[in-house]
């Protein structure tokens, strides 16, 4: 149940439960919301935060871009949270990733996040969005007139409870029109979905994705 | 003025009001004379305020003008009671001419109040456990708190057992050192300890007084009995069907108390009493610790002045400065505590002396057993205690930070002051250490955190990092009380209080709830508020705040078991109950003192075990895990479980018998605790824990809308911190406290290994009933809310989705 594959907008996608989307057709991975730096950045205001966050979430992309072997990586936003100097560990550490996985072409749908900071030459293309049809991919989820849109920014969650204990997890929320990728950073806030009867979430379980 | 000419114009004062020092309040000023600290044990009602105040008073006539400065602390634990405070004290003060000034320093201060404090503008300072906590955070501590002769603490009791009370430890131990020659005096309700009152008071060790308001004081406690018991509600109910013995009785009085043990219950019975209320219709009202203080005013107010004849309340009236008495005071349901219930039976005491009276009615059969059980305790005198949390490493963190912002600290004297007091006297050099290494560099490990620094060390004395971690820090001072709770406002901008984050969560635009006795609609929620407008005539859900079960106090338990076993008992209550103890004797067995009943059955295809320990909800709760997961090691099963005040549940689909051997080593206490954490999902539970202890420490900031939005980008849910920390520094100090939390908070952990022990040491009564007893209805109508399986999560998952299906249909 580590992948679950469903039908969107006439393609086949996979709902993968370490938080991304794969398109095989296309040879294309999908995250949003990264936030890379966050912890860094929590750590300087005074947030007793240990290090290790950015290797986490760098070693889960790696495992996923071994798995899926995409072409291409397709990041929806908020690749990075904040302002930072060039020489912070965690941006040495993400370069260092890219470096190792320099044959992967990675576009970025710039999010509100990304206005901060001009990221180095890693190699990244940086577009306002992207239409790659039957898909546009767009950081904020707004809609569009023809094409089905894919979008971070919420972070969307869902909730249930198993026996007096209630979770809340990252999910996946499709819609008819519209569809939103739970966040991938480890350190990102989570907002309940209010989904409509069309709609379908798909929970991040630790035992993998479960359909709601 | 003379010592003795004060003294007498202070008593002939009282004199013009009718009133006369009673013994224990000239014990309790010579006393302060003395030069002497302790704690005064009064009911409300008696003039304790007087008693703590009438030191400090009679020398501030015999001294006349001194130099501007503070002399007094008056602390409570409440804001609420601040400005009943105010008039209290000032009023004597001003017809005895004294040119003493009274000023309420809290977090709903003015800035004119604030400013007034800066400058020295009064002698006596009326305070929050946090705001002096905050006040000591500044440099000028020394100056501005060095003139302070006397600290009295108010209602000592109700901070004594959390952590605030440990907050304020800390505080009074920095006070200690500010004004060595202060006399400190605690003011509390009766309870079991009052010894270890008076030492978290004054620290270990200390020579502290008590004094005892002893005149006999005689508590008489009638009960509604039910009419037929027989049909009366076997399991939980509300018992509205008491509802017209409840309103005759409040009709028939000028002025009426109706505690009930919960706020939703207090909201349920308002509403049912206002239905069949015959006076004006503003004269009944409900008061509960989630309104808007505005709205507790005016029916505090209102209470007094007449204008409101009956109150509906929770533990939010249990407190009070000496509160106007009335009438007639009545309990919905039992108080589940004798000191609860002296607490409460106390608001009818009109006259200092005069025996309370309370009215007692049950909502459930059990009840009426409780109700007999409190008044052998209370005729033994057996009230419960309290105990103050002990080595919180959070409250500490939090705590020295502010220190090193109050000017710094070295080490070695702060950790001497910090052992000063009862909680941290046994705190050892190594969790010293990896506080104050928390507090540095961020983790344990040598290397620290990089980025993160909160307190530096320079020439051995430690100080705050930055104003800007300065600021946050003191935002957060004080946040110990603060919970996920969300403000309830009328469109119109009337303030009605607040309820909490998640039954709001659950709700939608249009849904209807109960709150401040009207029913209202949710329109929006924006800003941390939820927007809400009147609806007429509408039945709507009624909130549920946390804490909403009220668990029977640990020394009832036995009491409850020996009125039970009474074969012949004098009590009404208990023969009222005779019929259902009849039919629990016929279909299984009552036990006694030194017997533990354990009842096998099956009911519609499902295989039940109940145990009766009476050792209250919590405890059973944590026997019921670890049975559970002892059984589940000896066979794959899902066990669901439920608890009450008298016992647990378990249930199965196929269970096999157990004979005593087989119980015996599932209630064997080896390996208790860590049976327990394994029981528990106690990543789950440990991580809710977590919130309140990050929070306390510091490791995440207190958000404050609109205070500082640069700080909201900078937040992450105390969850998401938890697993980060469990990742890659699983031995952290904090996490450690969680998981102690857990089995504390959750399990009473040193009520449970009592529990366990004495049951190991009792006669067990096997029964095979065939019908579900008396005792067991009440757990099994309420069963299924717990639950544990040794299933691992991919299994879960699958179960849950099942489950989602099977609802679908």
């Amino acid at each position: 149940m580590k992948t679950h594959a469903i039908d969107l907008a006439g393609e086949r996608v996979l709902l993968d439960a370490r938080r991304a989307m794969a398109w095989p057709r296309e040879d294309a991975l999908l995250i949003a919301d990264l936030h890379l730096g966050k912890a860094s950045l929590m750590r300087q205001a005074g947030a007793a935060l240990p290090r290790g966050t950015t290797t986490g979430d760098l070693q889960r992309l790696s495992a996923l871009v071994a798995d899926h072997q995409p072409k291409k990586l397709l990041v929806l936003g908020d690749l990075t949270h904040g302002a930072e100097t060039l020489d912070a560990p965690w941006l040495r550490r993400f370069a260092e990733w890219r470096r190792t996985h320099a044959w992967l072409a990675i576009t970025l749908v710039a999010g509100n996040h990304d206005r901060h900071m001009v990221l180095p030459e890693l190699d990244i293309d940086v577009v306002p969005h992207l239409d790659i049809a039957p898909f546009h991919l767009s950081h904020a989820p707004a809609t569009h007139a023809r094409l089905h849109l894919i979008a971070g920014h919420l972070h969307p969650a869902a909730r249930f409870r198993d026996g007096r204990i209630a979770h809340r997890w990252p999910a996946f929320w499709i819609g008819e029109r519209r569809s939103v990728l739970p966040a991938f950073g480890t350190l990102t806030g989570l907002a309940p979905v209010s989904a409509e009867r069309a709609d379908s979430v798909y929970a991040v379980t630790p035992g993998g994705i479960l359909a709601l | 003025m003379a010592l003795r000419a004060a003294e007498r114009r202070v008593i002939a004062w009282m004199a013009e009001r009718g009133r006369k020092p009673s013994r224990f309040q000239r014990e309790a000023w010579r006393a302060w004379q003395a030069g002497e600290s302790g704690v005064i044990n009064a009911p409300t009602g008696s003039g304790k305020t007087l008693a703590a105040f009438g030191g400090p008073l009679i020398e501030a006539l015999e001294k006349g003008e001194q130099k501007p400065g503070i002399r007094l602390l008056w602390i409570t634990p409440l804001r609420a009671l601040a400005a009943d405070l105010h008039g209290q004290l000032e009023g004597p003060l001003r017809e005895l001419g004294s040119s003493w000034r009274v000023l309420i320093r809290s977090g709903d201060s003015s800035a004119t109040d604030r400013s007034r404090l800066r400058r020295g503008a009064a002698e006596i300072l009326i305070i929050t456990p946090e705001s002096l906590e905050l006040l000591l955070s500044h440099a000028d501590a020394h100056e501005r708190l060095g003139d302070v002769t006397s600290v009295v603490v108010d209602e000592w009791h109700e901070l004594l057992g959390n952590k605030r009370g440990v907050l304020l430890q800390l505080s009074l131990a920095r006070l200690r050192r500010i004004a060595p020659s202060m006399r400190l005096w605690g003011l509390s309700a009766t309870i079991g300890n009052l010894d270890v009152a008076i030492n978290a008071l004054l620290g270990p060790g200390s020579d502290g007084r008590l004094i005892s308001d002893s005149r006999p004081r005689k508590t008489i406690i009638d009960c509604v009995l039910p009419k037929p018991v027989e049909k009366f509600a076997w399991a939980g109910h509300l018992g509205l069907s008491q509802l017209r013995a409840v309103v005759d009785i409040a009709s028939a009085v000028r002025s009426c108390l109706i505690f009930t043990n919960t706020r939703s219950q207090a909201e349920l019975w308002h509403q049912a009493i206002s239905a069949v209320w015959t006076h004006a219709p503003e004269s009944l009202a409900v008061h509960h610790g989630s309104l808007d203080r505005e709205l507790r005013q005016r029916i505090e107010d209102g209470l007094r002045d007449g204008s409101i004849r009956c109150v509906v309340a929770t533990s939010s009236l249990d407190l009070g400065v000496d509160f106007a008495p009335v009438d007639q005071v009545i309990q919905i349901g039992s108080p589940r505590g004798v000191a609860r219930l002296l607490q409460r039976a106390g608001r009818s005491n009109h006259r200092p002396g005069e025996s309370s009276h309370i009215v007692c009615v049950p909502t459930m059969s059990m009840e009426l057993a409780e109700i007999a059980a409190i008044r052998r305790a209370l005729a033994a005198g057996d009230v419960e205690s309290r105990m103050p949390p002990l080595l919180c490493v959070d409250v500490l963190a939090q705590h020295l930070a502010t220190m090193a912002l109050a000017g710094g600290f070295r080490a070695d004297d702060m950790l001497a002051e910090v052992r000063s007091t009862f909680s941290y006297a046994s705190l050892d050099e190594g969790t010293w250490q990896r506080v104050l290494q928390f507090l540095q560099s961020g983790g344990a490990s040598l290397r620290g955190y990089p980025d993160f620094r909160r307190v530096v060390e320079v020439d051995g004395q430690y100080h705050v990092a930055n104003p800007r971690i300065a600021r946050l820090h003191r935002y957060n001072v004080g946040t110990i009380v603060a919970d996920g709770s969300i403000g309830v406002r009328f469109l119109r901008g009337g303030r009605l209080g607040s309820v909490e984050e998640t039954f709001i969560a659950r709700m939608k635009a249009g849904d209807r709830f109960l709150f401040a006795g009207r029913t209202v609609e949710l329109v929006r929620v924006r800003d941390m508020t939820a927007w809400v407008k009147l609806v007429k005539g509408q039945r709507g859900e009624v909130p549920r705040w946390m804490g909403g079960r009220m668990a029977l106090s640990n020394e009832l338990g036995p009491w409850l078991q020996t009125v039970l076993a009474d074969a012949h008992p004098r009590e009404r209550e208990l023969q009222a109950l005779g019929p259902v103890l009849c039919t629990q004797r016929e279909r299984s067995a009552v036990p006694e003192s030194e017997q533990l009943l354990v009842e096998q059955l099956r009911v519609r295809g499902t295989s039940l075990l109940f145990v009766y320990p009476f050792a209250g909800r919590r405890v059973h709760e944590g026997m019921a895990a670890l049975l559970a997961l002892r059984i589940s090691r000896l066979l794959p099963v899902t066990i669901a479980f439920g608890v009450n005040d008298y016992g647990f549940m378990l249930s199965a689909r196929s269970l096999a018998q157990f004979g005593e051997p087989d119980l015996r080593k599932l209630l064997d206490i080896e390996n208790l605790r860590n049976d327990l954490l394994a029981s528990i999902a106690s990543g789950e539970l440990a991580r809710r824990q977590f919130r309140e202890v990050a929070r306390i420490a510091g490791l995440v900031f207190a958000s404050h809308p609109g205070a500082d939005r640069s700080v909201r980008h900078l937040q992450a849910g105390t969850g998401l911190i938890h697993d980060v920390l469990a990742a890659h520094e699983p031995d952290h100090i904090l996490l450690q406290q969680a998981t102690d939390e857990v089995l504390e908070n959750t399990f009473d952990f040193v009520a449970l290994e009592s529990t366990m022990q004495r049951c190991a040491g009792v006669e067990l009564l096997v029964k095979h009933p065939k019908k579900l007893t008396p005792f067991a209805f009440p757990l099994w109508a309420e069963s299924i809310r717990g639950g544990l399986s040794s299933e691992d999560w991919q299994t879960r998952v699958r179960r849950i989705a099942e489950q989602l299906n099977e609802a679908r249909g």
